[in-house]
């Protein structure tokens, strides 16, 4: 049985740039959701969010920056510290053995908000010609490959807030099955544009500004959670058969041992406890290991009203009584919902709290929703836990629910 | 400014060229300028000269010097537009 070991992480998330940065400020319970910037944001219900920090256009060229949306430069800059922590040799051998592997919901969404601006707003015909290139939702992971000159399967997955989830688990599929080796696999979403917080917001889904502090706004499995604060970013990992990685002798964060996906059929927006609990209970038949080993579930914990309560009962029905004995939390609380690259990003927090043994928080979390009984470290990280095997939960508008595992290094020799 | 200067300056800003690497026989091409690239710099020289490029941009354009020749016949074309660039 082929093995998959994580050998590079990166990160462009709100809460910092580079694993250390982002552990950091989770360790730290700081929250990276603020108001945004008036302008052109004045005019929405809920003008907050979680945006990137950092001047991305420094880290290419300008013939090329402009061939880009922001979420491809986000994946860009995530993919590369991926492959550095790595310490991949470059240029890759054995290119046709090597994959890519992005999750992403909305692709090149400002990109497309700007065309439309110029052809209805303006009422211009001067859409630029890289319009098609740079909003296509395959642009991330088509990028990737060309920069890597990465022959083997470049697929990109979109199912919504699961679809990094899905990106990782189904290219550690390819490298269990034998149809590649190395996969650079994570996710990237840039939808902090006026038009899609406009089409979110039309959801009723987005969480009220906490009028006192709106850093705080985002409130997983609290009584007086009000919705998502949505966030932008990109999470990579690098991937490879446990074995090479061994013989090459790569530092080897965790092994990613277990993928799990299984389908709500129901509704588009309602989840279910049934297609939660059975995508976390074929994460851990993925795995082959007994729920009694989990010791940290990173829940998908959005701040809906709908999923934390569904969301719970799922973890009460795989775990039984144990569940309340699991720390679950929901790092959501600090870095907002990151849609398409949520399920990386939180799969890449797993396993970075595994290596620190460090359990974040989940912050603004007063009183707990009376369905909400779990144990959610709120309010404080925990240091010193040892964890050896540790769960990421990812579900989905649409239904798509996907479960990662990760296992420390050691752990089954 | 002739147009040769002004187009290097266009050239030098949006592909990060040098000014002695765009002499007129520079193949654009190889200066990083695709097809695509193309239709954009046609943007930037509609705003740089005030003007709208209705025609079809001809497919031969392959040098710089072509592309000098293709907007002086823009600006030929109208010489008011010349005046005010």
């Amino acid at each position: 049985m082929r093995r998959v070991a994580v050998t590079g992480l990166g990160v462009v998330a709100p809460s910092g740039t580079g694993v250390p940065l982002l552990m950091a400020n989770l360790a730290a319970g700081r929250s990276a959701v603020r108001q945004l910037a008036p302008a052109p944001f004045a005019a929405l219900r809920s003008p907050i969010g979680a945006p990137v920090d950092s001047d991305l256009s420094v880290h290419f060229p300008s013939a090329r920056v402009r061939m880009l949306d922001r979420v491809s430069q986000l994946a860009l800059i995530a993919a590369a510290e991926a492959v550095v922590d790595a310490k991949l040799e470059l240029p890759l051998a054995a290119t046709d053995r090597c994959g890519v592997s992005v999750g992403t919901g909305m692709g090149g969404a400002a990109t497309t908000d700007e065309g439309y601006h110029t052809i209805y707003a303006e009422r211009s015909d001067r859409v630029k010609p890289f319009t098609v290139l740079a909003s296509m939702t395959n642009a991330a992971a088509a990028w990737i490959g060309i920069d890597y000159g990465i022959c083997g399967p470049n697929l990109t997955y979109s199912t919504a807030c699961s679809s990094s989830a899905v990106a990782l688990g189904e290219a550690a599929r390819r490298i269990w099955s034998g149809e590649a080796d190395v996969m650079i696999a994570g996710g990237t979403e840039a939808p902090l544009t006026y038009g899609v917080l406009r089409a979110w917001e039309a959801m009723r889904t987005i969480a009220a500004p906490d009028p006192v502090d709106p850093s705080a706004s985002c409130r997983p499995f609290a009584k007086t959670r009000s919705g998502l604060v949505l966030g932008e970013g990109a999470a990579f990992v690098v991937l490879e058969e446990w074995n090479a990685a061994i013989a090459r002798g790569a530092k080897i964060h965790a092994e990613l041992s277990g993928y799990g996906l299984a389908s709500d059929g129901t509704h588009i927006t309602r989840p279910t406890v049934h297609g939660q609990a059975a995508a976390m209970r074929a994460a851990l038949a993925c795995a082959r290991i007994d729920p009694a080993e989990i010791d940290y579930i990173n829940a998908h914990g959005t701040a809906t009203h709908q999923n934390d309560s569904i969301e719970t009962a799922a973890i009460k029905e795989v775990f039984a009584a144990r569940a309340h004995r699991i720390p679950v939390s929901s790092t959501k609380s600090m870095h907002g919902h990151l849609l398409g690259a949520a399920g990386a990003l939180e799969f890449v927090i797993s396993v970075a709290s595994m290596e620190r043994e460090l359990v974040p928080p989940t912050m603004h979390l007063d009183v707990a929703d009376p369905d909400c009984d779990l144990d959610y470290v709120a309010g404080r990280s925990r240091s010193g836990v040892s964890l050896g095997a540790v769960m990421s939960n990812s579900f989905a508008f649409g239904g798509t629910n996907a479960v990662l595992i990760a296992e420390r290094v050691g752990r089954r020799g | 400014m002739s147009t040769l200067e002004t187009l290097k300056d266009i050239l030098i800003e949006e592909f990060d060229l040098q000014r002695d690497q765009i002499m007129p026989d520079a193949e654009l091409a190889a200066l990083g300028v695709d097809s695509l690239d193309l239709l954009e710099l046609m943007f930037k020289i509609e705003d740089r000269y005030k003007l709208a490029i209705r025609d079809d941009i001809p497919a031969n354009l392959s040098t710089v010097n072509d592309l000098v020749v293709f907007v002086d016949g823009l600006l030929a074309d109208d010489p008011d537009l010349h005046a005010s660039a």
